[in-house]
This record gives C-alpha cells, structure tokens and sequence, in this order.
C-alpha cells in the first residue's frame, strides 16, 4: 500500500496523530542532548597532553580561554557531570513506569528479522533499492535472506543499536567520571582512577561515533522528519508510524 | 633568552645536616612520612682505615627538567613547566589526583599529598620567590652548598658558576629528562633514577585508544556521508512506487507480519 492510495482512501485518518512521546521524555532527551555536547566539548578541552588529546591542542586552548583556565573548565565539567546525573537518576527512579517499558523495547531484539534490516536497511541508505535486488540475485534465497526490509515495532533496530550502547555507554561514564571525580576527594589508590580516565574516553569515543548516525538519521535523513517534530509535539502522523513502525502501528491499533 | 631557574650543588660541602629537608618541611607544610627533597649518599667507604672513612652526600629536590616527563604524563595539564620561570609546578585545582606523573618522574620527586589527595613537589618555593626570597632550603643551607638562580642570565651566580667549573648531571640512561640541577666537580651516588614511565591506561591511550577512537569515528563519519551522497545526488525511487520520494523504511514488497 502507498501513500498516495491511503492517503485518498481515508485522508483524515491517515492524518490522525499517534502518541509517541510523553513531555517528560522529550524534556529528558533534550536535557540529556544538551549536556552530552557541554560536557563532549569540555572534556576534549581537559586533555592538555598532546599524545592523549584527539582533536589537537587548539581545542584545549579555546576551550579554556572560554571558560578562563583549566581548574575552571574542570569545575564546570564535572558540576554539569554530577547534574546531568543526578536529574537522570532521579527521573529513573520517580518514573519508573516510564523507563522501565522503554528499556524493555530497546533491549528486546529480534534476531532474524533484526539482522536483516540492518543488511538491507543499510544497503538501502547508501547504495539504493537496486542494490538489494542485484544481492538476492547472487545469494539466491541463501542464508533465507530476502530483499526485504522487515517492519519493525516503537524503535527499529537501528535505534536501538544506538539506544543500547548510549544507555550502557552511559552507565560507564557516569560511574568512571565519579572516580575520577572522587579521585581527589577521597579515594587513596590511584590505580582505579586511572583506567578510570582510559574507560572515560573510550567510551565517550564510540557513544559519539553512534552519534553521528543518529543525529543523521534524526535530523536530515529523508522521510524521517515526523520522527524530528515529534520529538517536540510528542505525536507522529499515523502513515509515518504504519511505515516506519508498523508493528508498533498494529499493536495500538489493536488496543493493546 | 627565557628564564630558567635551577641549582648548583656544591656536594662536597654537604655535610648532611639535614637543615634543608626540615626548613622545606616546615615552610611547605608537607605531611609526615613524605618530602619535598632529600639528601642520597654512596655508603661509608672504609677503604682508606676506619679513621679515614668518608661518606659523600647528595642534596637533591625536584630538578625542574627540560625535557619533563613528569608533564609528558599528566592527562590534564595540571602539571606544566611554567614559560616564566622556567620552573615545573602543579595546578592544585586542575590535578584530579590520578598519581599518573608519580612513576614518570625518574627522581621519585613527587607525592600524593595524603590529605589533600592531588600530587605535590618541590615548586622552588614559588610563594616566597614571590616575595623576592630565596627557596627555604637554600637559605637555610650553613655550608652554601645549594646556589640558586636563573642559569639562562649571564650575569647570575649560577651561570658564572657553570662556566668557570666542571659540573654534572645525575640521569638515568634510559630517561635523560634534563635536568637543571648541576652538581659541581663531581658526585654521588649516581645510579639512583629510575626509568621514567606512565601508567599502563595512561601509555595504552597514546599508544591505541586514540587511533581506535578515531577509526570508529571515521568509519561512522564514512557511513553518514554515504547517506547524504544517495541521499542528495542518486534517485533511487522505491521499487513498486511512481513518486520519486527517496522515503526509507518501507518494506520493499508486502511482508506478511506475525503478530504476537
Ligand atoms: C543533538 C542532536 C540530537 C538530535 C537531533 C536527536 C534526535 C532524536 C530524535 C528525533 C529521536 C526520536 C526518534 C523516534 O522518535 O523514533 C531521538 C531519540 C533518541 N535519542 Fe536523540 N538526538 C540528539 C542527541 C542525542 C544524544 C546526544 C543522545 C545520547 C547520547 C541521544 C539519545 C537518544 C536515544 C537513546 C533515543 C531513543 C532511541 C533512538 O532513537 O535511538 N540523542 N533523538
Ligand atoms: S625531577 Fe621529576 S618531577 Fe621534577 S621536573 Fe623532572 S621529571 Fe618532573
Ligand atoms: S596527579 Fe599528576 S598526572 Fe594526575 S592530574 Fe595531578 S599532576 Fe596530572
């Protein structure tokens, strides 16, 4: 079925918005968005030894001519690293009834039907349709695969392969930014502190590799921009929900 | 030329009163069982009888290196050789206290203050240069064994001291980190620095972690501008479809969906 085809069979329905966000969550996503970047940007600008720092030094120098010094920059991370965790902790433990069904979606995948979209998914975004027809050609029904890209249900799988290690990701960051940050205020063996240091920036590495596909898939990738705006409104049409997450579309159609 | 201040130890005047260790002590509140300077001997040599042993003693601190590994370690920059003055300080607020300098220092020079949990050293008494007086140790020194002053300075004390004497450096082969205190004429002992050498996390950063986070970033950055590039240059309409819409995310043939 197409767009044009559902959109005159019933066009006020096709139009109807869905629930897809609640106002906290999208206050959270946002919250939490703004104080990656803050603390992504100032944290690159903690590391001052030339061997260590991934970006170069200009960045160090700017960052704290900015914030008027090193000790400060330090400052303003880790206030910012402590608040950021705190509001987190508190939303998970006030809203648990919130989070727990949204951890539930992230972390269940579906092998099968996952493997095959993120093949075909990918193959769709970088070398086109055509390309998924030429791949069945070749493997012909092997490894059951089919040019197909299956749907998917609230999140599909390659949301939750970002979603998944940024959760996790962010677990690891949190606990190894609070040794460091205890570091000098009470801890007396300094060997944690620093694979503590190591864990922080190899986690924040790949948790922002993830990021540049999600933020690309979020914002400027085509026909993806009902799942931007709701991250406003909190609401999606309901054709993009029966296209992009049709399992999810069924399973409020069918009031569950 | 820049200002670079360092000592020149006469050792041989030495006579291991221990005045700079306690004056230091004291005007740098260091905690007990830790020290800002020392002072090493070579052992009582009885080889000339026993009333003719000798002992030669060794008056030391941090030596403020050209080439310091101590900052060569430090993540943070906490630790930094200050362009003014030539001499190697901790920024007390930006250490977080991860003691990653402490074995990259051949003189085991530095501390982790017990109290205050961030590292600690000899800054050359900044406070009381501030003040325009000498370092306590060398004030204190009765036998004027520690001279002091800005080598780079032709007219200084020390400058005119390193040229008119033989002098040398104690350095561990493996590590030549530069020191910038001369010993006059001869020392000892001189096989007491270690090799200099960052902690495991902090060498495994430079060494891969870097590179690996960059690999992945790069592969990611790769993968996003093969989006845009189909996603802005090729038409790429969905099989079975008459718009040209590049809409992703649709199955490309009905798929019947189980539901649960
Ligand atoms: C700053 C630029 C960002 C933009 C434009 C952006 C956009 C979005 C959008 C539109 C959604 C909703 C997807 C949907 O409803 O299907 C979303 C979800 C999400 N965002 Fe972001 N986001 C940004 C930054 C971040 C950051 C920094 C993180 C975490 C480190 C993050 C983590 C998530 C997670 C976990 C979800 C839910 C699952 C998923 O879609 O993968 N976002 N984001
Ligand atoms: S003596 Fe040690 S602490 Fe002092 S500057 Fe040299 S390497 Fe650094
Ligand atoms: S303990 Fe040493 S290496 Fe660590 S931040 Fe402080 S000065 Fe730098």
């Amino acid at each position: 079925m197409s767009d044009e085809q559902s959109i005159q069979k019933d066009d006020a329905e096709e139009k109807e918005q869905m629930e897809r966000h609640t106002k906290l969550s999208i206050f959270m996503h946002w919250f939490n968005a703004a104080c990656w970047l803050f603390l992504l940007a100032t944290g690159i600008g903690l590391i001052r030894n030339a061997d260590l720092q991934p970006v170069g030094g200009w960045w160090t120098d700017m960052m704290r001519g900015i914030f008027g010094g090193g000790a400060n920059l330090l400052l303003v991370h880790e206030i910012v690293g402590i608040l950021w965790t705190l509001v987190f902790l508190v939303y998970v433990i006030a809203k648990a009834k919130e989070v727990v069904p949204f951890l539930k979606e992230v972390f269940t995948i579906d092998p099968k039907r996952d493997v095959l979209w993120l093949v075909n998914k990918g193959i769709q975004m970088t070398l086109g349709y055509k390309a998924l027809y030429k791949l069945d050609g070749i493997l012909k029904g092997r490894f059951g695969y089919k040019p197909v890209i299956p749907d998917q249900g609230f999140y599909n799988v390659g949301q939750k392969m970002f979603a998944i290690p940024s959760i996790l990701g962010g677990v690891v960051i949190v606990v190894t930014g609070a040794i460091m940050t205890a570091s000098n205020v009470m801890l007396e063996n300094t060997a944690p502190v620093q694979w503590a240091i190591l864990i922080h920036f190899l986690t924040v590495g790949f948790v922002f590799a993830g990021l540049l596909i999600h933020v690309y898939m979020a914002s400027i990738a085509a026909g993806e921009r009902p799942a931007f705006i709701s991250m406003f409104t909190g609401k999606v049409p309901q054709d993009y929900a029966m296209h992009h997450h049709k399992l999810w579309y069924d399973e409020v159609r069918e009031g569950r | 030329m820049k200002t670079q201040l360092a000592m020149v130890v006469d050792s041989s005047l030495c006579i291991d009163c221990k005045g700079c260790m306690a004056a230091c002590k004291v005007e740098n509140k260091v905690p007990e069982g830790h020290w800002r300077n020392w002072i090493k001997n070579d052992g009582v040599d009885f080889s000339m009888g026993e009333t003719f042993s000798r002992m030669h003693f060794q008056p030391g601190n941090c030596m403020h290196c050209d080439v310091p590994t101590c900052v060569h370690a430090c993540p943070t920059g906490a630790t930094y050789k200050d362009e003014k003055d030539g001499v190697v300080k901790v920024d007390e607020r930006l250490c977080i206290g991860c003691g990653s300098c402490i074995p990259a220092c051949p003189y085991g020079a530095r501390y982790r203050h017990p109290v205050k949990k961030i590292v600690d050293k000899c800054d050359f008494c900044d406070h009381r240069r501030a003040r325009g007086e000498l370092p306590a140790c060398v004030i204190t020194c009765p036998t004027k064994a520690r001279a002091f002053g800005d080598i780079n300075d032709p007219d200084s004390d020390v400058s005119r001291m390193l040229k008119d004497n033989k002098t040398v450096r104690v350095v561990n082969r493996e590590s030549d980190t530069r020191p910038n205190i001369y010993y006059m004429g001869a020392t000892a002992p001189l096989n007491w620095p270690v090799r200099a050498q960052a902690p495991t996390p902090i060498r495994w950063w430079g060494d891969w972690a870097k590179q690996l986070v960059w690999a992945v970033v790069g592969i990611n950055a790769l993968g996003v501008l093969a989006m845009l590039g189909k996603q802005l240059f090729v038409n790429d309409p969905e099989p079975g479809h008459e718009s040209d819409s590049t809409d992703g995310g649709k199955p490309v043939e009905t798929e019947e969906t189980d539901h649960e």
